[in-house]
């Protein structure tokens, strides 16, 4: 402890006052029989001494009530309409959120696929094709014509009677123009 | 235990819902169990300008006919077991054979078939859209024709 070193390591906390009473008395028995350490001491006092004296000196100079009046202004400052929605820009492209919204986003997208699945009848990007459609078709050597209307999305397999012994016996030929 | 804590909660999340739409192909192949098939029979002839109340929801569908006059002879339903054959009485001495062949996309297929006593008139497979329709028409009948709305809602 009474090496010159650790002694002058431990002279500015004792300027300060920041020793323990064990240290401070270990420091001022070594610094008053050293001459060295004694000379260190005593610079590092003046220096102590100028700076208190300069910053008590700049101190009395600096107003600080304009200061705090910058400060209230700006705290009662009426934000503009825009700086929340930066607050919230920047809230939602945070890092975490990203991670959260890329899996959010798939599940989205899948879901908006299996939605004719779970929904049945719904289609996305527009109304589903409600025709119905002929796969085959064996009108046994009859004319047949097909049609589509588009208004009430029917479809009709009209036969014509062009054979003999299709119509009913006596009728009349209601067949002979087209039915649409 | 411990692995599945260690996994974070969105990979969770999204592993589940990516099980459920994977698995989601299966029971989407998987047919129903019957069919429930509904035929109207309905006369349209060019005498009188009659619209059968009966037909009101069918309106703009026959209105696509170009007959004046429309009347309801009979209307059928009847559950077909599924790939099984049903037969409905056609006024005329005609019988309809309906039988559902599969079920996609929310779209029944429906094997038709029309005949006249012994002869056939018409084979046709339709594919309808589930509680849609398709009308069959043509065949003469007292001075009009007969106009058949054929149409199915799986059960």
């Amino acid at each position: 402890m009474n090496d010159c070193a650790d002694i002058q390591e431990l002279l500015g906390r004792w300027l300060d006052g920041e020793l323990g009473p064990s240290e401070s008395q270990a420091v001022r028995s070594h610094v008053d029989s050293c001459h060295e350490c004694g000379e260190v001491r005593r610079r590092l006092g003046k220096l102590q001494l100028t700076l208190h004296s300069e910053l008590a000196n700049e101190a009395a100079r600096i107003e600080f009530m304009p200061f705090w009046r910058e400060v209230q202004r700006r705290i009662n400052l009426k934000r503009p309409w825009y700086a929340d929605l930066i607050d919230l820009v920047r809230d939602q492209v945070t890092a975490p959120r990203i991670a959260w919204s890329v899996p959010i986003a798939i599940v989205l997208v899948l879901a908006a696929l299996s939605l004719d699945f779970y929904l049945p009848g719904w289609r996305f990007g527009g109304p589903r094709n409600n025709f119905a459609s002929v796969v085959s078709i064996d009108a046994y050597g009859r004319d047949v014509a097909l049609l589509r209307e588009d208004e009430t999305k029917t479809t009709v397999i009209w036969l014509y009677q062009n054979q003999e012994g299709d119509n009913e016996a006596g009728e009349e030929n209601s067949n002979s123009g087209p039915a649409f | 235990m411990k692995l599945v804590k260690k996994i974070p909660i969105p990979v969770l999340l999204f592993s589940l819902f990516l099980g459920s739409f994977l698995g989601r192909g299966e029971a989407a192949e998987k047919n129903p169990q019957s069919v429930q098939v509904t035929i109207r029979t309905i006369l349209a002839e060019n005498k009188g300008d009659e619209f059968d109340p009966k037909l009101k929801g069918m309106e703009g569908q026959l209105k696509s006919l170009k007959y004046r006059s429309f009347r309801s002879l009979k209307d059928e339903s009847k559950t077909v077991a599924w790939q099984g054959t049903q037969a409905f009485e056609i006024p005329g001495g005609r019988t309809l054979t309906v039988a559902p062949q599969d079920f996609q996309d929310n779209r029944i297929a429906l094997k038709v078939r029309l005949t006249q006593g012994d002869k056939p008139v018409v084979d046709t497979t339709v594919k309808i859209p589930n509680k849609g329709n398709f009308i069959l028409g043509g065949p003469a009948h007292e001075g009009g024709v007969l106009v058949l709305s054929i149409s199915g809602a799986v059960q």
